[in-house]
Order: structure tokens, then sequence, then C-alpha cells
């Protein structure tokens, strides 16, 4: 009887979303500008990795610092598959005969990348989900270390830190929206679903949770892999926008960019994982323009290079400064807001 | 906010309304702006200014004046990529790209997906042009593996060194590049001999178990060939000569330099191949007339001599673009491939059609002796690396 009742009464909140960032993907049509393009196929990609990243820590309450592992094994998916043979012997001479044959188009290598990524996932995750608070959070950085040297390494199949190029390069914003539109609404069932109700009861209230027969391994490693083959996919996708993978790309840099947007939007909330991405993206390209220097009139207003760092960091600063919990907190844009706000009522709680 | 993204969307597309036409060529770079890639990048972006300002002056490329667009990539390779198509969008007729192989190929794929020519500032990996980009990249600079090379042969000829030892800092494929041509050219030197070979990591604080096996050595080796780069090159160095071993150390080009040296206080019997000298005493007079030039420009000489290929570059472009008379992308390939010791301000020039780099290069041997490094001879391999075995 509740059932379709949690449906509808969430349902907005993944086409509002969806709906923002049909937005963005039209403005960028209009725009016509290519390298606006590429920012908002960078942006898409971070939605995906942000959202991913959400449908475990934002679930599970256990922040994660290794997903991007998970992106750096799709993003190699994406180079095994989808470069020509011939380029493939020469920069990874030890992949195994059938995958040098091997050449699928790219969202057969995004679906790959996923699948990957959910394995290892699944293996690590049977190890790492029986850890809980700053134990688990350390453990999945050592997981991103450890994946890291390997693919730095291995340079018969990573071809080591050298950058591996030839990776088909998809400038149009499409299939980045679809991606990221896709994650949203996996991320959003997964919260909906029983498991992701159950995690979050056992991430609010562990005991009471446990004695009401949730198994909290279990619901924490369901959370791991759905998330991990988000963030593959998103790896996947990642390479075919810039069309070469290094190892150091999917490392602390990236992983701290997607955490602290997370962080910014609201770590237990869907919406906060979108927004934040939007908003700080939108920032980052706005002090980048201001730096590149803007025509007024006849003259050009330029910031000082590296003022984008400096103001980002005020900017975080601040909103986590008045909104502690992020920019959404807990709750989610249902699209009534305004009536129904008052603390713990959010839409799907 | 979506209004905001509107407004950032309209103003991008006035600044990129610098659209190419017919009355002047544009050079877009998408180059380190901030980010450490700066150090290398900017350099060869003044000296490469330096050559437009040059062409200008003497009245332009087929009458028309070159300008220039900028992009920064923030040392980033998301940002490179984007770097690339802003500097497309804005016109430009070639696309100038970061020192860096790893740093450059996001750009100058861009370009390569619009079939445009690109040029590495002065990446000296093999991957930069043909191999890791396409048939319309370039590089300015010179092959790792040929400085190895030259110092090999060079010591051998001309010092007579005979017993070699290599000493490889694995952090880096320049590192590796550089003993890969110590490697190719050894066993073609008659009775040269490789009496040991160590590697170690850049990071490493200590060499002292490397240092322990050299030393350990029946005799000490005429040479060690020391395949590393900033910033672990000095601390190994130093140890080397701390631990008293004597013999003359070889060298890429990226110790080249002399803001390190007083961290080595009197080091003698070390050897820099470089494509121009920084130290004033180049045998072309025209280089030190650059260096004055490059001073009174920036307000500094060049520090080291990655400064040179931007100056290369441009060089050898316009001319490609003079001869076909237009700045049409086949057309000024295939006059670019045309080139064959085509003279340049740092040593003769050659593209292939199938190498887009230089694989045989003049280079000036610099010599250090007591902490004073000095231009004292000049090596050309005696025969190009085949590409064959560039790309293993």
């Amino acid at each position: 009887m509740a059932r379709p009742s949690i449906l509808r009464r969430t349902i907005a909140t993944p086409l509002i979303l969806s709906a923002l960032l049909m937005a963005f993907a039209l403005v960028a049509w209009f725009a016509g500008s290519r390298p606006f393009n590429q920012t908002v196929i960078d942006i898409f990609l971070q939605v995906v990795f942000v959202v991913g990243l959400y449908t475990f820590v934002g679930n599970s309450g256990v922040i994660s610092f290794g997903h991007i592992a998970f992106a750096c094994l799709g993003g190699y998916v994406a180079a095994w598959t989808t470069i020509k043979p011939m380029m493939k012997g020469m920069a990874m001479p030890g992949l195994p005969d059938w995958l040098m044959q091997l050449e699928i188009p790219f969202w057969a290598a995004a679906l790959a990348g996923g699948g990957f990524a959910a394995f290892w996932a699944l293996v690590f995750g049977a190890v790492l989900m029986r850890l809980s608070g700053i134990a688990a959070s350390i453990a999945t950085f050592a997981m991103l270390a450890m994946v890291n040297s390997i693919y730095s390494n291995w340079s018969s199949v990573t071809a080591a830190t050298s950058s591996v190029v030839g990776i088909p390069i998809i400038r149009t914003i499409w299939p980045y929206l679809i991606a990221a539109i896709l994650a949203v609404f996996i991320a959003w069932a997964f919260s909906i679903s029983r498991y992701g109700l159950a995690l979050r009861a056992a991430r609010d209230e562990p005991t009471a949770a446990a004695a009401s027969g949730v198994n909290i391994t279990r619901m924490r490693l369901i959370a791991f892999v759905i998330s991990g083959a988000i963030m593959g996919a998103g790896g996947a996708l990642y390479a075919h926008s810039i069309g070469l993978v290094t190892p150091d790309t999917f490392y602390l840099g990236l992983t701290f960019t997607t955490l602290s947007m997370l962080v910014v939007g609201g770590i237990g909330s869907l919406s906060g994982a979108v927004l934040g991405v939007l908003i700080l993206s939108s920032l980052i390209q706005g002090l980048r323009w201001l730096e590149a220097g803007v025509q007024v009139g006849t003259s050009t207003i330029a910031l000082p290079g590296g003022v984008q760092e400096i103001a980002l960091g005020v900017v975080m600063i601040a909103i986590l400064m008045f909104r502690p919990a992020g920019i959404m907190g807990n709750s989610e844009l249902t699209g009534r807001r305004a009536r129904t706000e008052k603390p713990g009522q959010p839409g799907t709680n | 906010m979506k209004r905001l993204t509107a407004i950032l969307a309209a103003t991008t597309c006035l600044s990129g309304a610098a659209f190419a036409d017919d009355d002047r060529i544009i050079v877009g770079f998408a180059t380190a702006e901030t980010g450490f890639m700066q150090a290398y990048d900017k350099p060869a972006q003044d000296a490469a200014m330096i050559r437009i300002a040059e062409i200008n002056a003497a009245g332009g490329l087929l009458g028309k004046q070159i300008e220039v667009v900028n992009a920064d990539t923030k040392t980033d390779r998301a940002e490179g990529a984007k770097a690339g198509l802003s500097v497309i969008d804005a016109g430009a007729d070639m696309v100038v790209v970061s020192c860096d192989y790893d740093f450059g190929a996001p750009a100058a794929l861009a370009a390569e997906s619009n079939a445009m020519i690109s040029f590495f500032l002065c990446a000296e990996s093999v991957k930069a042009g043909i191999q890791g980009v396409g048939p319309n990249s370039f590089s300015a600079s010179v092959l790792g593996p040929v400085q190895g090379a030259t110092m090999a042969e060079w010591a051998y000829n001309k010092k007579e060194a005979r017993s070699f030892y290599r000493l490889l800092d694995t952090w880096t494929e320049y590192n590796k590049s550089i003993c890969d041509g110590f490697d190719w050219m050894l066993p073609q030197l008659a009775g040269a001999t490789l009496v040991g070979e160590d590697t170690f990591l850049n990071e490493d604080a200590s060499i002292a178990a490397q240092i322990t096996r050299i030393k350990s050595l029946p005799e000490e080796p005429d040479a060690i060939m020391l395949c590393t780069m900033m910033p672990g090159a000095v601390s190994a160095i130093k140890q080397l000569r701390a631990a008293g071993i004597n013999s003359m150390i070889l060298n890429g080009s990226g110790v080249d330099g002399s803001y390190w040296l007083s961290a080595v206080p009197d080091l003698s019997n070390f050897f820099v191949p470089v494509q121009g000298s920084i130290y004033g005493d180049d045998p072309n007079a025209d280089v030190t007339a650059f260096n004055a030039k490059f001073l009174e420009v920036t307000g500094g000489e060049p520090s080291t001599q990655y400064t040179y290929p931007g100056y290369v570059m441009i060089d050898v472009w316009a001319k490609a673009v003079e001869r076909a008379g237009t700045t049409e992308t086949s057309a000024v390939v295939a006059e670019l491939e045309k080139m064959n010791g085509e003279p340049t301000l740092f040593g003769p020039r050659t593209f292939t059609s199938e190498l887009h780099h230089q694989n045989q290069a003049r280079y000036l041997i610099v010599e250090t002796n007591n902490g004073k490094p000095g231009v004292v001879d000049e090596w050309t391999i005696s025969a190009p690396i085949p590409v064959a075995d560039l790309i293993k």
C-alpha cells in the first residue's frame, strides 16, 4: 500500500535533476562552441562520478576514497577494447589475443567498463565491507593506491605511466547526457529500493537496523558494486572524451575533486550530488573565463592566473560554514520543498 | 544558474569570434600558463613569440601578419583537450601544444581530429608525432634516444671511453629513452663494453647501494651514462662525486642549466648535450644574439636549452607555409616532410613521412669543469636511429 506512494513521492527528484542536466546540454548545443561543449561533457562526467560515489557514500555513510580506482578500471577497459588492434599491439603487447583483436563501439566499452569495475568492486567489497567507519575509509584509500600502482607499473598490459592513445574520441554531448541521466536514475532506484532503505537505516541506526534483520555487510556490498559499476562506466566515457588514459588521471586529484563536490552538495542527497557538480563546475568555468579575460567595451578585464583555485576554495569554505551538511543537506529536490520542508522529513526518508 | 551558464556561454561565443580571415595567420597556443608544466612551456613559448615578432617585422608570412591566440591547459589533460578546441575555434591555423607528450597529447589529438597541424613545443618522445597522435603532428625538439646515443659515441671517439656504466632513473619515459639511445649505440662501438648497469628512482634519497656496486667494480668505469632528470639528478650526482667516483658523467639534456650547480660545488668531468648554448659561448654568434634578445624581451636569459625548440618550431613551420603558399594542412605537412637537413639557428632539421621528429641531430657538448659549464665540442651521431628501434 505504501509502495506506489514512495515511487510517486520520489520520482520527481530524478526527473527534476534530468531536466536540469538536459538544460545544460541544450545550452551547450545552442551555444555551438566546441570548448564549451567539451566543458559540459566534462560536467556530465563529473555528475556520473559524483552520483556513483553518492550511491555508496550517501546511502552507507562510509566515506570512500577509493571509488576513482573503479573509474581507472573502466577507463582502461575502454583502452583495451576500442583502440585499433595495430596500435594496441604497440602500446600494450601483453594483452591476450582475443582482447587484442577486439574492437567494440564506445557504448559497449562503457558497459564493459562498468561490468569490469563491478566485478572488482565485488571482490574488494567482500573484504572491505566488513569494516566500518574510518577503518573502511582508509581501506578504500589503500585500494585506490593499489590499483594505481598496478596500473602504473604493469607495462605490458597498461603501458605503465605512459599515456595510452588511440581511444576514439566522442565529442557529441548526447551519450554523456544519457550516461549522466542513467546514473541519476540508477542511484535513485537504488535508494528507494528495499536495499537502499535498509542501508540508510543501517547508516543512521546500525544497532537497530541489525536487530531488525538487516545484514549490513551485504547491503553495503550491494551499494559498493552498483556504485563501482557507475564509476567504471564513467571512467570508460572519460577515456572517450579526451582520447587517452593514464593512471595518474585517476588518482588523488579526481578523488578529491569528486569528494568535495559531493560534500559541498550534501553527502546524503542525490540532488546534492548533482547540484554540487553543477554549481562548482559552473563556478570553476566562470572563474576561468574571468582569468582568460572578458571584453568590456574596449578594455579587457582579467583576473590574475590562479585566482580560480583560490576563489573555489573560499566559496567551498563559505558553503560549508553556512550549510555544514552541504547545499542540500539530507533533502531532495521534489518540486514541493517549500511546503513540506521539515527537518528529517525529506522526500525519500 | 541556468541563466548564469547561458551568460557564460554567450561570453565564450564573443571571445571566440576571432575567426580566421584572409588577411592574417593565427597560431594557437594550447599550452600551460599555470601549473608545473608552465616552467617548461613558458620559455619555449617566449622563444616562439620572438620568432613570430621577427617574421611580422619582416613583412609577415605570405604577406600577412601572424597573430596569436592562447588557451591555458592548467597542466591538466582534460583542460588540455578544451584548450586545443578553443584555439581551433578561435581560428588557429596551427596548434602549439605543451612540451610534454602526456600533457600535450589531448590538445594535439583535438587538432588532429580537425585535420590541423599540431606542434609539441619540446617533447622528446617518439610518440609526439605520427606514432602517438597522427600524420599532422610534429615535435620541435630532438628525440631523447639521440641524446644518449650522442653522448656514448662522442665519449668513445673524443674521450677514448671504453668501459661504460649505465645508471637509469626509472621515474619517467624521458629517462628511459635516453638510456635506450645509449643501448642502441653501444654495440656499434668496437671495443666498448658495458661493465655494469643499475637503476634507481628519482625520489630515492640515497643511491648508496648503487654506488657500492660501482665502487666494487675491479676498475672505475671510464664513463657513467646517467639517465635521469631534475630534481633527483642533483642528489644522484652529488652522491656519486662524494663517494669519490671520478668517472666522466654523461647525461641527457634534462640536466642542462647552471641553476643547480651550486648544490654540487666544483663539479668536473660532467657532460651534457645541448641544442644551443645558454652560456654565451655558442659557436654560432646568432645564438648569443638570440639570448640577448630573449633577455631584452623577457627580462631573463634562457635558463635551459629547452627554450630553443620554440624558436625552431615557428621557423620551420613558417618556411613550410611560405613554400606551400598556403596554411592549408596537407600542403604544409608535405612541405615540412620535404625538409632534409633544413638549417636552423640550432642545427639542421629533417622531417619525413614516417617520422616528424629528429632521429639524428647536431648537439653541442657542454662540459662542466670546476663548476663552470661551457661548450667544448659538437657531435652528430654517425647514423640516424632507425624508426623501428625507436618504437619497440
